[in-house]
């Protein structure tokens, strides 16, 4: 067993904080990894969708002919010739969504450019493009909306017949009324866009259905909720869910955008059944950019009162937010918004009401953050204001509005109960790590100096939910000396192999390596939730830690009962059992008194990580590009399993941050179709060449409400670093009105000739 | 984004090429790099019935300098101009440009040729030709011919080589030792394709200014030359203002078409910031072998 832990310079059971590397790089790296693309299945077809090239209108006829005759083509539907094709399914069943179905295929109504209209089933991809082209769609063209607020005006198109395109309203706290604005010491007012965004994963979506011949299906499938989708097969194909199996192989990412079960996989599914033969679609970049979920797309108005020492006194939000074209995924991201919009601030009266309004763009969906980086960019960048308008420092009026750390458990006006944390300490440390006031004072040496040059400094403070519903762990032990540590999560890239081998090897105090990971097929473990809201760890991984702890006391239980003593006289370390003078190990243990197995679910409130972000930006005066100079980010993630791993999640949802910042932004013509003709090209990521230099500080406060401590990981960047750009950006531009994301030059060299048409006009008499 | 069936021909010589693609005119089209004509049939907007390899043509890899040109043949890769060709200012010119044409594994395939017949109206190598004169060496079925980089240019994604033929090299005048090289571009990330770009030449003798070359990309449908902002700079002294200027007088000669995230009015602006920095450079660069 030592020869073996030596290979991580660690003892067995001391994995807790452990640089380990994850177990799937190696075979990722080398082109080893396993897609749903890379399965080959016996007799397998392959599907190609008909996609509306319009944002509205009346379908008037899908002619298929011509695809029926392309050799090599199986089948051409549309949805005239598949009545019983079950719709769309929504992420968590709402009446937002009566009166307003999605139909897998279209029926008489296409409501986004991209909806799915026709599919073509063939030998090869190839072929079924092919069919796919010669399918001919008649549309009558409708005026499209793209715009959530122009959407709830009188004169907007109306998306579905007789019914509003407001599909719900949700709100927080009393209204503030118009008395308390009016007479309240300082009031700053802003607007703020949240660009509709396209997560983008490596790998797209993807879906293959095998019929069964006892009638059951299985299905591998690009997903992040592997028993939820297993569950909507099972009750829209009415088969019980025993007889459904869903695997999930390797996945290229998700980021929210594959927790659904989205027409695609019922069509395919459903022609699986019907052709008795497998069926796949692996969907491309094309069809990724246009036709799967987004994420973002909001019109938000903030108002926050304060005293002229700069204490908040309230804060009213408004928000009109695009589910896009149809309404089944985009309203779940509201609840985080909501209820994350005090911030780590004191706010004592806060107001907000959010119109969830159906929009000719594509679906939005929860896209990593799902809410949280629309609510820390609302508060955060009004903050801001704030300060400017009393002249202080941004760091001494969050200073002055922080909870503060004996506080905690506090309970927010909006219905959140903080479990811990300093968020104090999260300032200063970011703070100094960014040599916060040397940049101050260079800042002030070149405005005073006048070269021209553009420096700012914007901070982010943020707080966030982690981790909803409960997850099943289970541990067993093996009588060949190893253990499987099954978990209802499932991993789209955060590394559990290693991570859950972590926390079970620690609670055991076993060899890493002996633990052997298991999720991510239904057929595997027997119930689970999913990976999403950064809830691995912190519910899933909790979850394993418990069932780790249950198996040593049942483990304790049996040999007691073996050797006849009581429970009290065993002892545990390390895998042995103890009980007098005799030894037993746990596989010894297995083979005397057979299986053992041991099941936890586990429930947890949910966790609020939190941090604080501090950019240093650089705007080129002549072409208005933004150049990150420096940025800090300070992550209490509770306690960490693995710093390597957090420092992916880290990097990754900084990245997709800035890209929300800097560059992202899906692009429509006035009509509701996509500009993005070139994809990749078109719809602009950060990759590595745009890595500013970053910094990374962690603080480790653990969990109250587990027992493991985890709080969660996978959203920090991608909301810290949006709020904390703009405002360095801002603070660089002599903070413009009307500055929203993406800051492109064009944006920021609009937003300084504002500046100097501004100027020339003060000094004209 | 599966292509439309095609077939596939692979040809080891440009004679050949030429005849491939008499066999079926207009549905023929030459596949060097693959980086554009792929993309675009993957997007099913290109629908050739018959590809045509040329890539094991071996005598089109070659580059050649002799009496005050460089040749480059049609298979040279973007990649092959990293580390410079030349040792004339010209070598300098083309290295600095190649860096920002896509990232590495697309400069690895793709060439210069294959840019120059794809025309896009902001990429790095139809302005540099435009700006240098390039001659553009082509082969048809009644033989070979060449036509300028000025004439070459129509639209985007149009030029003056017709169905039939193919480009075979590409002339490019060297620019002599008291000259100075500058590029500037203005693109959103490093992979991205430019929003802007200005190429700048200029040849001193005496501390005036004799000869200057200013190509833009991305302010109209093909790649232009700043004429006025030229003529401006001839007999001036190499001075930060008289730049300045000429990128000024450069946004004249501009008609841009508008893209997300780029207009109008902010794409001439840049291209005068960026005809400017390029001309700094090009300065600069003289002044640093001086
Ligand atoms: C992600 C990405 C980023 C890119 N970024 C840039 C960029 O920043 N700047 C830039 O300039 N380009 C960029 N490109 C395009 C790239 O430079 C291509 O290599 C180039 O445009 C075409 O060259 P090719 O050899 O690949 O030609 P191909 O793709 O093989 O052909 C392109 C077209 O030219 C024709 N053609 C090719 N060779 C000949 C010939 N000898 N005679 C006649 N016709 C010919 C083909 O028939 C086809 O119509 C990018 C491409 C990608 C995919």
């Amino acid at each position: 067993m030592s020869s073996e832990s030596s290979r991580y310079g660690v003892e067995p059971g001391d994995y807790i904080g452990r640089r380990l590397p994850r177990v799937e790089d190696a075979r990722m790296v080398r082109g080893e990894g396993h897609y749903v693309a890379d399965l080959r299945v016996e007799g397998c077809l392959e599907a190609a969708f008909v996609r509306s090239s319009l944002a509205h209108g009346r379908l008037r006829g899908v002619r298929l002919d011509e695809a029926r005759a392309v050799p090599g083509v199986v089948g051409v539907w549309s949805a005239h010739e598949l009545p019983e094709l079950p719709a769309a399914q929504p992420l968590f069943p709402a009446e937002v969504l009566e009166g307003r179905d999605w139909p897998s295929l279209a029926t008489d109504r296409v409501r986004f450019a991209g909806q799915t209209v026709a599919v073509v089933v063939a030998e090869n991809r190839y072929t079924a493009e092919d069919g796919a082209d010669a399918v001919d769609v008649e549309v009558k063209e409708l005026p499209a909306v793209l715009d959530p607020t122009k959407a709830t005006t009188a004169d907007a198109p109306e998306l579905f017949e007789g019914l509003s395109n407001v599909v719900g309203e949700w709100g927080t706290g009393e209204d503030i009324g118009e008395d308390f604005w009016k007479n309240a010491p300082v009031v700053v007012e802003a607007s703020y866009r949240q660009p509709p965004l396209a997560p983008t994963s490596i790998e797209g979506r993807a879906f293959l259905a095998r019929p069964e011949e006892d009638g059951g299906l299985t299905v591998w499938c690009s997903h992040q909720a592997p028993h939820r989708l297993r569950r909507d097969l099972s009750s829209v194909f009415e088969i019980p869910q025993q007889k459904v199996r869903v695997v999930v192989p390797d996945v290229g990412g998700a980021f929210g955008g594959k927790s659904e079960t989205f027409p695609e996989y019922l069509v395919v599914a459903y022609l699986a059944l019907r052709l008795g033969r497998p069926v796949r679609w692996v969907e491309d970049r094309a069809e990724a950019l246009a036709g799967a979920t987004h994420g973002r797309g909001q019109n938000q108005r903030v108002r926050l009162a304060a005293d002229r020492d700069g204490r908040m006194l309230a804060l009213a939000v408004e928000v009109d937010a695009s589910t896009g074209a149809y309404p089944h995924y985009g309203f779940a991201p509201l609840f985080n918004m909501l209820r994350l919009l005090a911030g780590v601030y004191k706010t004592p009266r806060i107001y907000a009401r959010v119109r969830a309004v159906v929009t000719n763009t594509t679906p939005t969906a929860p896209y990593r953050g799902a809410g949280r980086p629309e609510a820390a960019y609302a508060v955060e960048r009004t903050v801001d204001l704030l300060a400017r308008r009393l002249d202080l420092d941004p760091a001494e009026i969050r200073r002055r509005n922080l909870i503060p750390p004996e506080a905690l458990p506090y309970e927010t006006p909006t219905g959140a109960l903080y479990d811990s944390g300093d968020y104090p300490t999260a300032l200063d440390k970011a703070l100094e790590a960014a040599d916060y006031e040397s940049w101050r004072a260079e800042q002030r040496r070149r405005l005073e100096s006048g070269d021209g040059s553009l420096l700012g400094i914007g901070i982010s403070c943020y707080v966030e939910s982690a981790g909803v519903m409960e997850e099943y762990g289970a541990v067993e032990a093996r009588a060949d000396g190893s253990f499987l540590a099954l978990s209802g999560a499932s991993s789209t890239g955060q590394g559990h192999e290693i991570t859950f081998a972590q926390v079970v090897a620690s609670a055991l105090g076993v060899d890493v390596e002996r633990v052997r990971v298991v999720e991510a097929d239904t057929d595997a473990v027997p119930r689970g939730v999913g990976s999403f809201a950064s809830r691995s760890m912190q519910v899933g991984g909790a979850a394993l830690h418990r069932a780790a702890l249950g198996l040593v006391e049942e483990a304790r239980r049996r040999t007691a009962n073996f050797f006849g003593i009581s429970v009290e006289e065993v002892g545990y370390r390390e895998g042995m059992l103890f009980a007098g003078s005799e030894e037993l190990s746990l596989p010894e243990l297995v083979e005397r008194t057979g299986p053992l197995r041991v099941e936890d679910v586990f429930d947890p409130p949910q966790a609020f990580p939190y941090g604080c972000y501090v950019a240093v930006v650089e705007v080129d005066p002549e072409l208005g590009n933004v150049r990150v100079l420096r940025l800090v980010a300070v992550d209490d993630c509770g306690l960490v399993i693995n710093p390597m791993v957090v420092e992916g999640q880290a990097y990754g949802s900084i990245m997709q941050g800035l890209g929300q910042a800097l560059y992202e932004e899906v692009p429509y013509d006035a009509a509701g179709r996509h500009l993005l003709d070139y994809g990749l090209l078109d719809y602009l990521l950060p990759t590595f060449s745009e890595l500013p230099p970053v910094r990374l500080e962690e603080m480790e406060t653990p969990n109250p409400n587990t027992p493991l401590g985890a709080k969660g990981v996978g959203e920090s960047g991608c909301i810290g670093v949006p709020p904390a750009v703009v405002n360095a950006v801002a603070d660089a531009l002599g903070h413009p009105a009307d500055l929203q994301m993406p800051l492109t030059p064009e944006t920021c060299w609009t937003a300084l000739c504002d500046r100097s048409a501004a100027r020339s006009a003060e000094v004209r008499p | 984004m599966k292509p439309a069936p095609f077939d596939y021909r692979a040809v080891g010589s440009p004679q050949e090429a030429v005849s491939a693609l008499a066999e079926r005119p207009g549905e023929a089209r030459v596949l060097a790099g693959g980086q554009s004509l792929v993309l675009e049939m993957n997007y099913r907007r290109e629908r050739p019935k018959l590809l045509v390899d040329i890539n094991g043509i071996s005598e089109l890899e070659r580059i050649e300098e002799e009496g005050g040109v460089l040749w480059v043949g049609a298979l040279v890769r973007h990649r092959d101009f990293e580390e410079p060709v030349s040792a004339d200012p010209l070598g300098r010119l083309l290295s600095r440009v190649s860096r920002y044409i896509g990232h590495p594994p697309i400069r690895t395939r793709g060439t210069m040729a294959g840019s120059l017949a794809y025309a896009h109206p902001v990429a790095e190598w139809p302005a540099v030709a435009v700006a240098l004169d390039a001659g553009i060496e082509l082969l048809g079925p009644d033989g070979p011919r060449a036509v300028s980089a000025g004439d070459f240019f129509l639209r985007p994604f149009a030029t003056a080589c017709r169905p039939g033929e193919m480009i075979t090299g590409v002339r490019l005048p060297l620019l002599g030792e008291n000259s100075g090289v500058g590029f500037a571009e203005q693109r959103r990330t490093q992979a991205s394709f430019a929003l802007v770009a200005a190429v700048a030449t200029l040849t001193v003798e005496d501390g005036t200014i004799t000869a200057a070359r200013i190509g833009l990309a991305g302010v109209a449908g093909r790649p232009i030359r700043a004429r006025e902002a030229e003529e401006y700079l001839l007999g001036s002294p190499l001075s930060a203002e008289a730049f300045a200027e000429a990128g000024r007088r450069a946004v004249r000669e501009t008609d841009p078409l508008p893209e997300p995230h780029a207009g109008v009015a902010y794409r001439r602006h840049a291209v005068g910031v960026l005809a400017g920095r390029a001309l700094e450079q090009a300065a600069a660069d003289l002044e640093g072998r001086a």
